[in-house]
């Protein structure tokens, strides 16, 4: 140990802000509410919705995408602060749970086609454009965040970031989108998140500086 | 003898607080505890930069500490970083004796035992964790490491990268 490396870290000292956890997630759960609000105003509600009387598969799909969205928010937030012995298998749980829509969409293809789901490529690419133009709003206190902490596997925190951004991203397109069947949402919606993931992937490692 | 592990919590916190005095006495105990860590697991002549460098990665991301949380688990998860990046960094080095008793028992030790790299390189095959040990901690060329495990060269180098890869994404699990 050189004592003149140490003299120069303690003359560089200056008080600093510790990370704050909570008001990442703060700052990830109302540019989420703002991009659904957008979505809503400019594209228009779902006619359920404004009814009183949401279909069920929107309901499930909020649900979802918002355990998807949240959970892996809260732990790509929790990497920026290491800890050896820290677990934190919530999203993982999530992504199980959500991977059953592009499951059943599949099981469903089988025997139905994905005929109507193509016919519908037009509102899947909106969702795909939409989902990604909201992950990316909501990603940026994300990575502004890890940049600041010390997360110890970049490349997980690049998928995290990737998955929660575009999980909840297509949450608050959700709300416009109009369609309920199965086979579209587990194709479309399976697309955008993972779009999304594979460029946070790409991206956010190169991002955070140690 | 290395401060224990509240005395470290208390000096970070003032440290975090700007506090000079409290840093130093912290930097210097967070050396010799990091070069008790890092003992054997790395060639003796990498140890004191190992060290250097983690303590610089401390330095920049020091308000990434929660003081509500142990220290010594957050300063091994930076330390476990820094190993890993060594060791992917490609060096040579004449293999040196890694045997030998370093440094004096404390009462951290059952806690040094838990967050420890020697966990870490448990969790991998032994096949995987071996030729990392032969090459990169004892500084053997491939083909020594070859000759020495019955491998053929391509599957160390094959378990070398598989298991830096396992290694970096264990960091925090154990």
């Amino acid at each position: 140990m050189k004592n003149v490396t140490i003299q120069q870290l303690v003359d560089d000292l200056e008080p600093v802000q510790r990370l704050h956890p909570n008001r990442a997630i703060s700052a990830i759960v109302i540019i989420t509410a703002v991009f659904m609000l957008f979505v809503v105003m400019v594209l228009g509600p779902r006619e359920d919705i404004m009814s009183g009387r949401p279909d069920p598969m929107f309901l499930m799909r909020s649900g979802i995408l918002l355990l998807l969205g949240l959970a892996n928010a809260g732990a790509v937030i929790g990497m920026a602060s290491p800890a050896v012995g820290r677990h934190n298998n919530s999203w993982q749980i999530a992504v199980a749970a959500a991977s059953l829509f592009p499951l059943a969409a599949i099981i469903l293809a089988m025997s139905a086609g994905f005929t109507n789901t193509l016919a519908a490529a037009y509102t899947g690419m909106e969702c795909l454009r939409m989902s990604a133009v909201g992950g990316l709003a909501i990603a940026i206190p994300i990575i502004l965040f890890l940049r600041r902490g010390a997360p110890t596997s970049p490349e997980r925190a690049g998928w995290l970031t990737g998955i929660a951004s575009g999980g909840l991203g297509a949450f608050a397109y959700n709300f416009h989108c109009p369609f309920n069947d199965l086979i579209y949402t587990g194709t479309w919606y399976t697309i955008a998140v993972g779009i999304c993931a594979v460029t946070g992937r790409a991206i956010v490692p190169r991002l955070i500086r140690w | 003898m290395i401060a224990s592990e509240e005395i470290m919590r208390g000096l970070m916190v003032r440290a975090q607080n700007g506090d000079k005095q409290a840093y130093s006495v912290l930097l210097e105990q967070t050396g010799r505890w990091l070069a008790r860590f890092f003992a054997r697991k790395i060639a003796a002549d990498a140890v004191d930069d190992l060290v250097q460098d983690t303590l610089v990665s401390l330095h920049r991301k020091r308000a990434s500490y929660d003081p509500s949380r142990p220290f010594l688990p957050w300063l091994a998860a930076i330390a476990r970083y820094r190993w890993v990046d060594r060791l992917r960094q490609t060096y040579k080095h004449a293999a040196q004796s890694l045997d030998g008793e370093f440094g004096e028992k404390s009462h951290e030790d059952v806690v040094l035992a838990k967050i420890s790299i020697s966990r870490l390189l448990d969790q991998l095959p032994s096949g995987q964790a071996y030729a990392i040990r032969l090459v990169k901690i004892e500084g053997l060329t491939i083909t020594e490491a070859s000759a020495k495990t019955g491998q053929s060269e391509p599957l160390v180098k094959v378990n070398i990268h598989r298991g830096l890869k396992r290694l970096a994404a264990l960091i925090e699990s154990v």
